[in-house]
């Protein structure tokens, strides 16, 4: 299968569909008494309609004219440098998003040993001292908030 | 005269000498922590100072005002992370600097620009505080909505690949901006019935989100093997900025620090859209516009010169009025309350004495800003020598713990991490983060006034034309914004013709 896209026609298409969908909601989403004809929903209808023309606009400059790069989704594809990287990428999203997850079950210094070594194991560090510091630095921070600054972390 | 001259007497005493940098060194701390802003140091600070002298009490806490704004400065330029708003557009400049290994030239430089901008900003204070404070009270709902479109003019100037882009990206903003209890009419918007949504997304979350987590994600190619660059000690503190830059840096820092005075003095705004401003201005102004963004040291002069600019001019509204210029003015007047100073006209009258010791004290924080500074600046900059595996690590840590401190919170923790992502899917689409963060920043300011200034009128718009401020902004915004469209439309040209030969 080929597919010729280019950033702008991603783009447009994804924020067009989603500022449609916002702007839809505005109705249930605030709900106003206010009577005049500028009230709380103007300013997100504003903003949700301007993006909603900009993004439709960008789709129709990036199918028009914008030079387009072609995608074959062939085992040449899933061999390449590219497909590994955005492999890469996703794991790494996939850590931060544990993380977020962790912060919540595992308080601040729990989720913070599991994100020093995610991190440091992806990539590939084997020094010793880089562990030990990361550590000490999130257990200083640990420190600084709760002992400096009173305020005392999960 | 007299009242100066007691002022200074009353200044000349040790405590105060000791007190300054004190406050300097705890603002800068704070102020290069993502999430802490110099208003959190303020307020920590506040119960420390009750058993102090008014004086020194006052200016501890100015210290870590404009410490604070300067060290903002230093993540901006080193990890593209504003410590606080009034840094965010330090980094339009500042971080490309670091990323061509002239991270200590852009410390300095932003060191030198807010030294002379806070001091003349000071100055200001000291000599001006009356006539400018009669001209900001002209300001009503109208001039701050067009003081807003002006400021949001300067997404045609970032958006230099795609206006359209630019445009996207400030709408993202402005709706951000609005989630959350509308002031006006309490009522709820886009909330999805959590309550924790209420009270809506701080800008210093969403700037942690945008710019440092997207920065991380940014990373995720990275290879330490083959990517790594090794840097000497040596290489780093010696690319100084030398003459002709300090030279040609004059006139972005002059064009910061009267716009940091201007707008600095205009209650509800602050530094950071003086900076936006200034540095859109500088640009603007500039033989050369074409090298900002690309690590321009003038871009940071001027940034760096208007939010040290706006501190002291920020004080002009709240002594000689009682109406604080922004967050930290508003927390300063209360610490004024609490050590027997009600801020307003009177203020003159009764403790004369002390309020110009505070006000020349402001000139001596400013200068000892500088050398206060100076230690921190060959400090930090070595940073840029921390292996990015242990960076990453370090900053995310710091940037949620940041975040949960902002209101003592998990989801600010979850919202970090979500606009990370967000922006860092933008990133990779080619746009810009800046005009969303423009949007966030300025949304508030624009609807709120747009709306009031609409009911002072009955709903007519021509409100915003029929008043000569609100005019001249509306007018500037125009004009800048047809600058850039012609000089972009220019460029597209030249390509065109380029690409066909």
């Amino acid at each position: 299968m080929k597919i010729k896209y280019n950033s702008e026609m991603l783009s447009g298409a994804l924020f067009s569909i989603i500022s449609g969908i916002l702007f839809l909601l505005i109705p249930s989403q605030i709900v106003t008494m206010e009577k005049s004809s500028i009230n709380a929903q103007t300013v997100p209808k504003i903003a949700l309609g301007g993006m909603f023309i900009f993004s439709v606009l960008l789709l129709l400059q990036g199918i028009f004219f914008k030079p387009k790069q072609e995608i074959v989704f062939d085992q040449e594809l899933y061999a390449s440098r590219g497909f590994k990287d955005a492999i890469r990428t996703a794991i790494y999203i996939g850590i931060i998003i544990v993380y977020m997850v962790l912060f919540k079950v595992l308080g601040f210094i729990g989720s913070s040993i599991y994100l020093i070594f995610a991190i440091l194991i992806y990539y590939g560090a084997r020094q010793k001292s880089y562990y030990i510091i990361a550590l000490t630095t999130s257990a200083l921070v640990y420190l600084i908030f709760a002992v400096g600054l009173h305020i005392s972390l999960p | 005269m007299d009242l100066i001259l007691s002022g200074l007497h009353i200044l000349l005493d040790w405590q105060i000498l000791l007190a300054i940098p004190v406050g300097l060194v705890v603002g800068i701390i704070v102020g290069a922590i993502p999430g802490l802003t110099s208003d959190l140091g303020i307020i920590l600070t506040i119960p420390l100072t009750y058993r102090m002298e008014p004086t020194v009490a006052i200016l501890v806490l100015l210290g870590i005002y404009v410490g604070g704004t300067y060290g903002g400065s230093i993540t901006a330029i080193l990890i593209n992370t504003p410590g606080t708003s009034a840094n965010a557009a330090s980094l339009f400049d500042g971080y490309p600097m670091t990323q061509k290994g002239e991270a200590f030239k852009a410390l300095t430089m932003a060191l030198y620009a807010s030294t002379i901008g806070g001091l003349l900003s000071a100055f200001a204070l000291l000599f001006f505080a009356p006539p400018i404070a009669k001209v900001t009270l002209l300001f009503g709902p109208a001039e701050y909505t067009a003081l807003a479109i002006f400021g949001l003019s300067v997404i045609a100037g970032v958006s230099n690949k795609s206006i359209l882009q630019g445009l996207i990206g400030a709408c993202i903003g402005i709706f951000v901006s609005t989630i959350g209890l509308d002031h006006i009419s309490g009522t709820m918007r886009f909330t999805f019935n959590n309550l924790q949504l209420r009270r809506g997304i701080d800008l210093i979350i969403a700037l942690i989100g945008l710019f440092a987590i997207s920065e991380i994600l940014m990373k995720a190619k990275y290879n330490p093997k083959t990517d790594r660059k090794i840097v000497s000690a040596s290489e780093i503190t010696g690319n100084k900025v030398t003459k002709e830059e300090y030279k040609r840096s004059r006139k972005p820092i002059a064009i910061g620090t009267i716009t940091g005075i201007i707008i600095g003095a205009t209650p509800g705004t602050g530094g950071g859209l003086a900076a936006f401003i200034a540095y859109n201005q500088t640009k603007q102004m500039s033989s050369h516009p074409e090298t900002f963004g690309k690590g321009e040291i003038e871009g940071v002069a001027a940034s760096e010169s208007a939010n040290n600019g706006a501190c002291g001019a920020t004080m002009i509204p709240m002594l000689t009025l009682g109406v604080p210029g922004d967050g930290a003015t508003a927390i300063l007047m209360g610490a004024f309350m609490i050590h027997g100073m009600v801020p307003g006209p009177m203020l003159f009258k009764e403790q004369g004495d002390i309020l110009y010791a505070i006000m020349l004290g402001l000139i001596v924080v400013n200068i000892s800003l500088w050398f206060v500074g100076k230690f921190f600046t060959r400090f930090y900059a070595h940073i840029t020598r921390v292996p990015f595996e242990l960076l990453a690590c370090i900053v995310l840590t710091f940037c949620a713990a940041g975040a949960y401190s902002t209101n003592n919170s998990l989801y600010d923790v979850y919202y970090i991490f979500i606009f990370g992502i967000l922006a860092f899917f933008m990133r990779l689409m080619d746009f810009q983060l800046v005009p969303v963060l423009l949007g966030i920043v300025l949304g508030p300011l624009a609807e709120m006034n747009f709306r009031r200034a609409l009911i002072l009128s009955d709903g007519s718009l021509s409100i915003f034309v029929t008043r000569p401020i609100s005019l001249a902004f509306l007018l500037i915004a125009f004009f800048s914004v047809l600058t850039f469209a012609i000089k972009n439309m220019k460029e597209a040209q030249k390509e065109r013709i380029q690409r066909r030969t």
